[in-house]
């Protein structure tokens, strides 16, 4: 009995805290493992690109982590080192790689009419 | 050749003028705007050429029309076009293919090509078998010393004992279970919620939490736990797992201390349904919500979690779940509809047998946390399936049996009223569906812009509404049919309420088939979701299972309708099986029972041919 309390009790603390730690833990371990950026795209009313500016490495192969956490869909170019993803869904996460090999600031944009200030919708990454 | 003159004749009749005369082609604009198309239900007849045109109004919105599986999509200045034979009748869906909001899942519009014959026939056979029950009921002689048999058929006694099988008997004997049931469903709850946390304020079409609760674990209950395995989801339910684990101090074993916390009793005057049936109403208010946005859910989840630790912390047992949580009293109402139940197998051991441990408790179980009478409870309403009963039993006289679906709909024991709590819930669960149909499978904006409170003033209107059509009006409405129905009777002795109580049961059946009608119209369309969300479950471009790029699928929608169809008359007949019996229990004399039974019988079938309307027509 005095066993088969222990095992529920480290069943349970598994399926709650267990859960929650291995989840954000797998992704840490996921994002150390390749140079990655989460950006978070809404209109510029809603709060625009988030962050705006974006920092990566030089020469290194980066991964940027699209969330279009709004209603309506956006779009996302950086012309610079050829990334376009022409629609990203509402609610859709899309991931871009790519390696930057010049160094200096580029700019990188919403390429879907998104709202009325659509073209405002525009950030910067910065290559170190 | 006069042979062939008639020939050619009743061909040009027949098949080139109908062609000629009605086959048109017809070019229509539609457009698109949040979260609406207009025109929203579109008509056209059998054999024309449909030519679509598709016009956003703000940003990139979809067309994907059930039953042809054709799709199209327009951004704003660029239309969609697509065209087809109109060579499929009856009333088809068209939906937004493109996730272009919050409301996405509900943008639709209706497509009806004319003639509507699975409508008709629909219309038809409820008619012709209700009419038919009817004319047998004054017509057929009934038979003495016959068993009652449900549709003649199935004797309303008959049970099959399914613990008698030893695996399955072990099975709810071991403390085990349904302890595990409860840790992988607190697993499953807690990915929810932290999909919810983090899902946020976006679209929950591709949130796990939203798809898993609203499109998954509720069509589930409505389809197949409620009406199959009574209240099996209580049973695993992981809301009370950390009361339970407070007030017993064990999570496994048991503890036969006294229990921790204050462990009030729950007051008298609220044993009864009337909290849940206000707690529930009030949670649909906010329906807009919680089934499109990932952190409402979060908070509506957090929110009854919450509650139930601090009810368990004051209350005894399970009291949240018997009178407070939202979702337990139509579960409460619509088992008493299921197929199967837990009850004792040989009520004579029970009387030589004291203590009653299914009560008390004893080493090997809990007393019943439900606090029922296990030893002679006659109803599946506010037994749990917690299953503590069978392992407290010294003799094994616990039986879980399959029987005839809806014989608790018969029972009227002192300690087990039939009450005005259960009939109200019974309105209530017949009036959210109409709502919920009207505002998430309807083709109407304006109500969507209510229920999602684009507007306060809208959104105050939809609950006002919502309110007063399922607590006033559709109980108003079927007061008039009890009116008329002791009058018809002719009976003047019997008390009006118990006229009205006894038969507001015979919307048991109809109520739940007319929820997995709707419920259905959630799964096939939207079912494909579930497959990405499993993949990636937290939008952090995860592919668990590969499946994480998989489209949006609807399936088997082209045929939804002859299955909503096939559903409703189903719980129809069931509900005219039991309305008969339940108007023989109101009146004494059959010849009473036959003529009050009329104004009911056409309650009953007023309200299947307006769902059938609303779902195919």
């Amino acid at each position: 009995m005095k066993r088969n309390e222990i095992i529920a009790v480290i069943l349970v603390i598994l399926a709650t805290v267990g859960t929650v730690v291995g989840i954000f833990g797998i992704e840490k371990y996921r994002r150390a493992k390749l140079f990655t950026v989460e950006l978070i795209a809404r209109q510029p009313a809603h709060g625009n690109w988030y962050p705006r500016r974006i920092k990566v490495p030089f020469g290194k192969e980066v991964r940027i982590i699209i969330r279009n956490i709004e209603t309506v869909s956006h779009g996302f170019a950086l012309p610079a080192f050829n990334v376009a993803v022409p629609e990203i869904k509402a609610g859709e996460v899309v991931v871009v790689r790519f390696t930057p090999d010049k160094k200096g600031t580029f700019p990188f944009m919403c390429t879907v009419w998104c709202s009325d200030e659509h073209m405002d919708m525009t950030g910067e990454l910065v290559v170190e | 050749m006069k042979k062939v003159k008639t020939f050619l004749l009743l061909n040009f009749f027949f098949l080139v003028l109908p062609n000629l005369c009605f086959a048109e082609e017809r070019l229509i604009e539609i457009k698109a705007k949040k979260f609406s198309y207009t025109p929203n239900i579109i008509k056209v007849k059998k054999g024309d050429l449909v030519r679509v045109r598709l016009i956003s109004e703000d940003v990139h919105h979809g067309f994907f029309l059930d039953g042809y599986n054709i799709e199209t999509s327009a951004y704003p200045g660029v239309d969609g076009s697509v065209s087809f034979v109109a060579n499929k009748t009856g009333r088809f869906t068209f939906r937004c293919s493109v996730t272009c909001g919050d409301f996405h899942p509900y943008m639709v519009g209706y497509l009806i090509v004319e003639p509507n014959i699975r409508f008709y026939t629909f219309i038809f056979l409820v008619i012709f078998l209700g009419l038919g029950s009817i004319l047998l009921l004054f017509f057929k002689r009934e038979k003495v010393n016959d068993k009652d048999k449900l549709f003649g058929l199935i004797d309303l006694n008959w049970r099959f004992e399914l613990t008698k099988f030893k695996i399955i008997r072990t099975l709810f004997k071991s403390r085990w279970f349904p302890l595990l049931l409860l840790i992988f469903n607190l697993f499953v709850f807690t990915v929810i919620l932290i999909a919810g946390f983090i899902g946020g304020y976006q679209a929950g079409n591709y949130n796990f939490g939203i798809m898993i609760v609203w499109i998954l674990w509720w069509v589930l209950l409505m389809l197949i736990l409620v009406p199959v395995f009574s209240r099996a989801w209580c049973m695993m339910c992981p809301f009370p797992i950390f009361s339970d684990w407070f007030q017993r101090k064990r999570l496994f074993a048991v503890n036969q201390d006294k229990p921790s916390g204050l462990n009030l009793k729950w007051p008298k005057k609220l044993k009864n349904m009337w909290l849940m049936n206000i707690v529930f109403l009030f949670t649909t208010f906010f329906s807009g919500f919680f089934t499109v946005r990932p952190f409402a859910t979060f908070v509506l989840l957090g929110f009854i979690i919450l509650l139930a630790f601090i009810i368990g912390m004051i209350f005894e047992k399970r009291s949240f779940c018997l009178y407070i949580c939202p979702i337990s009293g139509f579960q409460g109402l619509y088992s008493q509809f299921a197929m199967s139940e837990i009850r004792v197998k040989n009520p004579e051991i029970c009387k030589k047998h004291t203590p009653k441990t299914c009560f008390v408790g004893n080493e090997n179980g809990y007393g019943c946390p439900w606090l029922l009478t296990p030893f002679d409870f006659k109803k599946n309403t506010y037994c749990g399936m917690c299953t503590e009963c069978f392992k407290t039993c010294p003799y094994d006289n616990m039986a879980f049996n399959l029987r005839p679906p809806g014989v608790d709909l018969l029972v009227d024991t002192k300690r087990e009223p039939k009450g005005l709590d259960e009939a109200w819930k019974a309105f209530i669960m017949l009036g959210i569906a109409i709502v919920f149909f009207l505002a998430y499978q309807g083709p109407w904006g304006f109500i969507k812009d209510m229920a999602r409170a684009t507007t306060l003033d809208g959104y105050l209107r939809f609950i006002i509404f919502h309110t007063i059509f399922n607590l006033l009006v559709i109980p108003a409405v079927f007061f008039v049919f009890v009116y008329l129905s002791k009058l018809f009777s002719g009976n003047k002795e019997i008390p009006l309420k118990k006229v009205f109580i006894n038969f507001a049961y015979t919307l048991v059946p109809i109520g739940l088939g007319v929820w997995i009608t709707f419920s259905l119209g959630i799964i096939l369309p939207n079912g494909s979701y579930i497959l990405h969300i499993l993949s990636d479950p937290f939008a952090w471009g995860w592919n668990l299972f590969g499946t994480a790029n998989f489209p949006w699928t609807p399936v088997f929608t082209g045929i939804m309708g002859y299955l909503q169809g096939i559903t409703l008359i189903i719980f129809y007949l069931f509900s005219l099986a039991y309305g008969f019996r339940l108007s023989k229990q109101v009146y004494p004399e059959l010849k009473q029972a036959k003529y009050g039974w009329i104004p009911i019988f056409s309650f009953l079938t007023l309200i299947t041919l307006i769902f059938l309307w609303l779902f195919i027509g």
